[in-house]
């Protein structure tokens, strides 16, 4: 059973990613699509992230997963507004986030 | 004329490594946590291995050995697995323009070492520079392979001495770095708007879709971004 679930998840995985770097994929985005896909990485980072920091259920509503964790991705976010490099950003923020994890009350 | 000229392939994989390192090191709990878990559900420590080396999917990989832990099919595992790294034919599909003229083995590779990650940082990288560098793709995504299967390897040989590792909160580095890339061009009003249908739509859908939230929130925040984008200036195909 593993053997085959091994080679059917390496199958999947890699077709997923590779699916549109195939030559024999006529497929050519016009620029209708191309619009589009200037999107994605924005669409997509977002949709990681956001729920790290925020959670929902039906019965309880939002919540945040911490203070912390709110109060240093504020920062991050400021910072990256003014213009702050991007490197500065995360080690600034990261920095401010174990700090504030150390001392908030949990 | 851009500066990805000016560097050498060296310079360039360096300068790749050191940019994925943060999202690297957010996932190591994970990575631990998956390979603590491979030996848990009864694989052979090559086994649990080999699942990093040819899966490389660590939210599919989780899933799959969370599903194996109970009496489950093989089909559904294929079809959690399908579902969960369906965001990666986006992925693909943004690439292809710049990897269309590479080799097969160069394409094949690049797919094989293709994660959120990568694309993030090569995405940024493209931004930044004004072209697409195949070698800074691949140097990141190899940055991040390595990585994910040390901690792996972490996770097959000590597991059980890690307790709540996932806990420490080294998932920050991934909300910090993704703000640091896409707050920068918040004040185009598609991109906001992207980010913000996206955003709220990925918080809301996680506990109904907990395996497809992130491209049915991505393609939704695309969609209305592309309206948003028409609106304010028509494609020229349609001004025709």
């Amino acid at each position: 059973m593993f053997w085959g679930l091994l080679l059917g998840m390496t199958a999947i995985t890699f077709y997923n990613r590779y699916a549109f770097f195939a030559r024999s994929l006529r497929y050519q985005p016009g620029e209708k699509a191309r619009r589009f896909l200037s999107f994605s990485s924005y669409a997509i980072l977002t949709s990681i992230w956001t729920p790290i920091l925020f959670g929902y259920s039906p019965s309880s509503g939002l919540s945040v997963t911490g203070l912390d964790y709110l109060l240093a991705a504020s920062a991050a976010a400021l910072m990256t507004l003014f213009g702050v490099r991007s490197i500065f950003v995360v080690l600034i923020s990261t920095a401010m986030f174990f700090v504030l994890r150390g001392t908030l009350p949990a | 004329m851009n500066s990805n000229t000016n560097k050498n392939n060296l310079q360039l994989s360096v300068e790749a490594c050191v940019d994925t390192l943060p999202l690297a090191i957010a996932v190591i709990p994970w990575g631990i946590l998956t390979g603590a878990l491979g030996i848990q559900v009864g694989l052979t420590p090559l086994q649990a291995q080999l699942m990093s080396l040819l899966v490389f999917a660590g939210a599919a990989q989780l899933s799959a050995l969370t599903l194996m832990a109970g009496p489950t099919s093989m089909l559904s595992i294929f079809g959690s697995t399908f579902v969960i790294s369906a965001r990666h034919l986006l992925y693909s599909v943004t690439f292809r323009e710049h990897v269309m003229h590479l080799s097969l083995a160069y394409r094949g590779a690049l797919a094989f070492v293709l994660t959120d990650e990568m694309f993030a940082v090569s995405e940024a990288h493209t931004k930044r520079t004004g072209a697409f560098s195949a070698i800074f793709a691949l140097a990141s995504g190899v940055t991040f392979y390595v990585i994910w299967n040390l901690a792996t390897l972490v996770g097959i040989v000590a597991g059980e001495s890690f307790e709540n590792i996932e806990q420490l909160g080294l998932d920050f580095a991934i909300v910090a770095t993704f703000i640091a890339m896409t707050f920068d061009q918040l004040k185009q009003r598609p991109v906001a708007v992207a980010m913000i249908v996206s955003g709220v739509l990925a918080v809301l859908l996680k506990p109904l879709f907990s395996e497809s939230y992130i491209i049915l929130a991505s393609l939704a925040g695309m969609a209305c971004a592309y309206a948003a984008a028409n609106a304010a200036t028509p494609t020229t195909q349609e001004v025709e």
